[in-house]
């Protein structure tokens, strides 16, 4: 018995090992939709330009966690010759993680469409420097989802909201701080609205005491929270807006807009960017430090950056804000393709009210202060 | 007046075993209407309109659903083999030979199940890497087993700590040798619990995917590592066909585990 | 034959053993040495922190799965008795049809499953209130540690009840017969007569199904809102969030040493039955 189970082990040892040279592994973090995007869009077009090339695209799990996992795989092969992906996609937190222990490979001087993203987010991840290692691949944005047909009159400030959710119990809902980034979002933006100096926080200079000037918003907030559905995380939320129970929530833009075309949010829900503003993040096409295909990978991110694919892909099919700066993708896209990102959030709102998080130190000051002063 | 009372209490059982029904069935129930609804929001209680499309999704071309299938199943299948070729000797070991610190090897067959952290598989990945496994089958099998070892060495314990050491004797009185007496006698009687601790190895084994993504990704995909994508990410219709996929292997298994069982429960009868 | 008894059970659970030490017991070197230790110098720092934060959700934690068990055990009696004892071919027939299906659903699915049947607008009210049932303005959310408790039981009940059915299956029909005969209800026939010989195999599938319910990640992350929560899920948010796989380890300590008392118990029984044979 013992013997066949060996048998077959080994057999399957040889049955799965041989994988030709020429494959392009793409490991995303992020919903199922990123890793389909890969899969069924980016992959087949790049197939088709590199005769012979397979790419490879999986997934590993939504938000902060998946980038973790990319990060944990990529440090648990720190000893090997080559590292199992070529592409990742990861998020801001991660980004600086990696650049900071020399996992990533500054590539984007081999990428000519490098030079077509020069806003903030290409340089800066959460206060790290990670210019030359990150391409952005899009944007997104968090933002209040609200029921029209229950809500006449949205709250447009965080003040506001607060009184709303006073007078109507229990019909806000978030995520507190754990199962997703949007309820991390508003958290967030709850601290630069009432918790002081907000330039600072996502500017720096890291000043260890800021954390003590937060002990009014956390108590105010604990009060919130009496009065607030907490949600089983980013899908939670929309869960709960699809089925009525909530009338308002913080939700990822771009994740509202793909659950409305999948038919699971009402078609009366809008979207509505509170003053003084909610952080929105970028998430980045990186190469490791040790990947086996390095010039297939370049040539992946490439043609994933070049204007004609983000406008194709990121924003007609997914409703993302580009990574590349929009100014490139004029004439690449119709005109209501374009409208539709800015149909509830305008670009006025964004520029006004879209923020970074707070830089990683502040970040984490944040998050603790939250399980030590709101959640305990 | 008896007769009444009987059908009274026929009315109740048949009630009970409705409310039965539906608390088991009903989560089931919604899964698969969320595999079938293309629009289903507030304040509608059922799907606005139905169709295939998040089936077709799921089968397209491009996808990998039905390759992920097959790699999931053979994996579970070398899992169960694997960890019954481990968990028989180690079951008699402990439920029926003098073992010092018996106690203290229990514990330890429950670990993988018990400490709940990432932190183990990213040292398991390092040890793999080293030994050029990662991204084999292989691994992942002995990842696998590891995991569910616990259910088949407590089971096949359990199985054989109530097997009659009577019967034992009796067969070793007649002259058996205690290979033999193993074989024709004791084994047989705790087959019933160790084909079900099986059952639970594949299960497990099926429903595994963190450790699969840290040695095996991304040379092996297994379907769970998709389900885990899309129901983290609220994909329910993606998720709830998933779920359904993964529905048949297991109830093939254990239909096939039940033939089974029941020709050697009735050979033991004979016996 | 100069092979002792003792011998033989060390080689018989050898293989096994090896697997386990390979595979968990040498990776778990490195996270208890980072649960204990801070720049190489022994700690309890991260023990500290650990309770200092997470406190209520070690109480809640062990409520709920303390809880589970309980339910899951009386309800997977209930099932195994009524399988075995029961004399109606019909409500046999379809209570084993049933039964087990929840067994073949992964958590991950369970909880999605459960994340729109259980909530306030979810299939289930919707159903009570369609069927006259319930008022509308009722209807309240069990997305919190009812919940919780909710997806455990309906997922472990199975896995419960097949093994406890199995075994009441080979115990000896005789004995039962004989108890029925003398006029006893099928409730102290099963009370008293099967239960207590299949005992030993109850046992060991609660503590199973403990185990199995504290490593759970997916049914408290998909279920409940995050205050309180279970273990899992501030292990999981100490890395995913801060990076820290000391506190998290430190965690993970924690929550072996719970599942360790409850399988020591076990453990503990098992030897003093057998101690006067």
């Amino acid at each position: 018995m013992r013997i066949l189970t060996i048998a077959c082990s080994l057999a399957a040892l040889m049955a799965a090992s041989p994988l030709s040279a020429q494959t392009l592994n793409v490991a995303s973090a992020g919903d199922q939709n990123m890793v389909d995007y890969v899969k069924d869009f980016l992959g087949p077009m790049f197939e088709k330009a590199n005769p012979g090339v397979k790419v490879v695209s999986v997934g590993t799990g939504a938000g902060d966690s998946g980038s973790q996992k990319i990060f944990e795989k990529l440090d648990a092969q720190k000893g090997s010759a080559t590292t199992d992906f070529d592409v990742v996609v990861i998020h801001q937190k991660a980004a600086g993680q990696m650049v900071k222990d020399g996992l990533l490979d500054k590539y984007t001087a081999n990428v000519p469409t490098a030079k077509l993203a020069t806003g903030e987010a290409a340089r800066n991840a959460l206060g790290t420097d990670v210019s030359g290692y990150v391409i952005p691949m899009f944007q997104s944005q968090t933002a209040l989802a609200y029921n029209a047909a229950m809500v006449k009159t949205p709250p447009s400030t965080f003040a506001e909201l607060a009184e709303w959710a006073k007078k109507n119990p229990k019909q806000f809902g978030y995520n507190g701080i754990k199962g997703g980034m949007s309820g991390v979002s508003f958290v967030a933006g709850w601290v630069y609205a009432f918790g002081g100096d907000a330039e600072k926080l996502m500017k720096g200079p890291y000043d260890a005491a800021t954390k003590t000037t937060w002990d009014k918003a956390f108590a105010d907030l604990k009060e919130f929270n009496k009065n607030a559905t907490i949600t089983p995380g980013n899908a939670g939320t929309l869960d709960m807006l699809n089925r009525g129970e909530i009338a308002i929530g913080p939700v990822w833009v771009d994740m509202f807009y793909s659950w409305q075309a999948d038919g699971k949010l009402p078609p009366n829900m809008k979207l509505k960017l509170i003053s003084p503003g909610m952080p929105g993040q970028p998430m980045y096409y990186a190469v490791p430090a040790k990947a086996g295909q390095k010039k297939l990978a370049e040539a992946f991110i490439a043609l994933a950056t070049s204007p004609q694919v983000q406008a194709d892909g990121i924003v007609k099919k997914f409703n993302w804000y580009p990574g590349i700066d929009a100014a490139n993708l004029e004439g690449k896209l119709d005109k209501a393709a374009w409208d539709k990102l800015f149909v509830d959030v305008t670009p006025a709102d964004l520029a006004k009210n879209g923020k970074a998080f707070p830089i990683a130190p502040y970040f984490n000051d944040i998050l603790e202060g939250y399980e030590k002063k709101v959640a305990n | 007046m008896i007769r009444l009372a009987a059908s009274a209490r026929m009315v109740l059982a048949a009630s009970l075993l409705a409310a039965f029904a539906f608390v088991l069935i009903g989560p089931i129930l919604n899964l698969a209407l969320w595999s079938v609804a293309e629009r289903w929001y507030t304040p509608y209680k059922l799907p606005v309109t139905y169709g295939t499309r998040y089936w077709e999704q799921v089968f397209r071309p491009t996808g990998d659903a039905m390759a992920s299938l097959g790699t999931s199943v053979w994996i579970a299948v070398l899992t169960v083999l694997f960890a019954l070729a481990l968990s028989i000797p180690a079951g008699y070991a402990l439920a029926r030979l003098k073992l010092p610190m018996r106690a203290l090897f229990m514990l330890m067959f429950l670990l993988p199940q018990a400490f709940p952290s990432v932190a183990i598989y990213i040292n398991v990945a390092r040890i793999f890497y080293q030994l050029g496994i990662n991204g084999t089958v292989l691994a992942v099998v002995l990842v696998h087993t590891a995991h569910g070892l616990v259910f088949s060495v407590w089971i096949a314990a359990a199985a054989f700590a109530a097997v009659d050491k009577d019967l034992e004797l009796a067969a070793r009185n007649m002259g058996a040798s205690p290979l033999r007496a193993f074989f024709t006698v004791t084994l047989p009687l705790a087959a019933p619990g160790i084909i079900a601790s099986g059952i639970f190895v594949f299960l497990e084994s099926l429903d595994e995917f963190t450790g699969t993504f840290f040695v095996g990704v991304p040379q092996v995909t297994t379907l769970p590592l998709l389900l885990y994508n899309a129901a983290m990410g609220g994909n329910y219709q993606v998720a709830s066909i998933t779920a359904l996929i993964l529905l048949v292997p297991s109830v093939l298994f254990m239909l096939f585990i039940e033939r089974f069982l029941r020709a050697d429960v009735l050979a033991k009868v004979g016996a | 034959m100069s092979l002792s008894q003792r011998h033989l059970a060390l080689i018989l659970i050898a293989p096994g053993l090896v697997l386990v030490a390979a595979l968990f017991l040498y990776p778990l070197c490195f996270s208890l040495i980072s649960a204990f230790s801070k720049d190489g110098r022994f700690t309890l720092e991260w023990f500290a922190k650990a309770f200092e934060l997470y406190s209520t959700d070690m109480v809640f934690t062990v409520v709920i799965v303390v809880t589970s068990c309980a339910l899951t055990a009386l309800a997977a009696i209930v099932i195994a008795g009524t399988l075995t004892l029961g004399e109606n071919r019909y409500i046999v027939g379809t209570l084993k049809a049933l039964y087990r299906w929840p067994l073949f659903i992964p958590f991950i699915v369970a909880a999605q499953c459960m994340r729109t049947f259980l909530a306030k607008n979810g299939l289930m009210n919707n159903s009570f209130v369609s069927l006259g049932l319930m008022e509308p303005l009722q209807a309240v959310s069990y997305l919190d540690w009812r919940g919780i408790i909710a997806t455990f039981v309906w997922k472990q009940t199975p896995f419960v009840a097949l093994l406890l059915a199995g075994a009441l299956a080979s115990i000896d029909r005789a004995t039962l017969e004989a108890g029925r005969n003398l006029g006893a209800s099928r409730l102290r026939v099963l009370i008293e007569l099967a239960l207590p010989q299949v005992m030993q195999t109850l046992l060991v599938a609660l503590v199973l199904s403990f185990v199995t319910m504290l490593s759970v990640l997916s049914v408290p992350l998909m279920v409940s809102g995050s205050q309180p929560t279970m273990l899992t899920v501030d292990m999981a948010f100490r890395i995913n969030a801060y990076g820290d796989y000391a506190t998290a380890n430190a965690l993970g300590v924690i929550t072996y040493l719970i599942s360790a008392g409850a399988a020591i118990l076990y453990l503990k029984r098992g030897l003093s039955q057998e101690a006067p044979r």
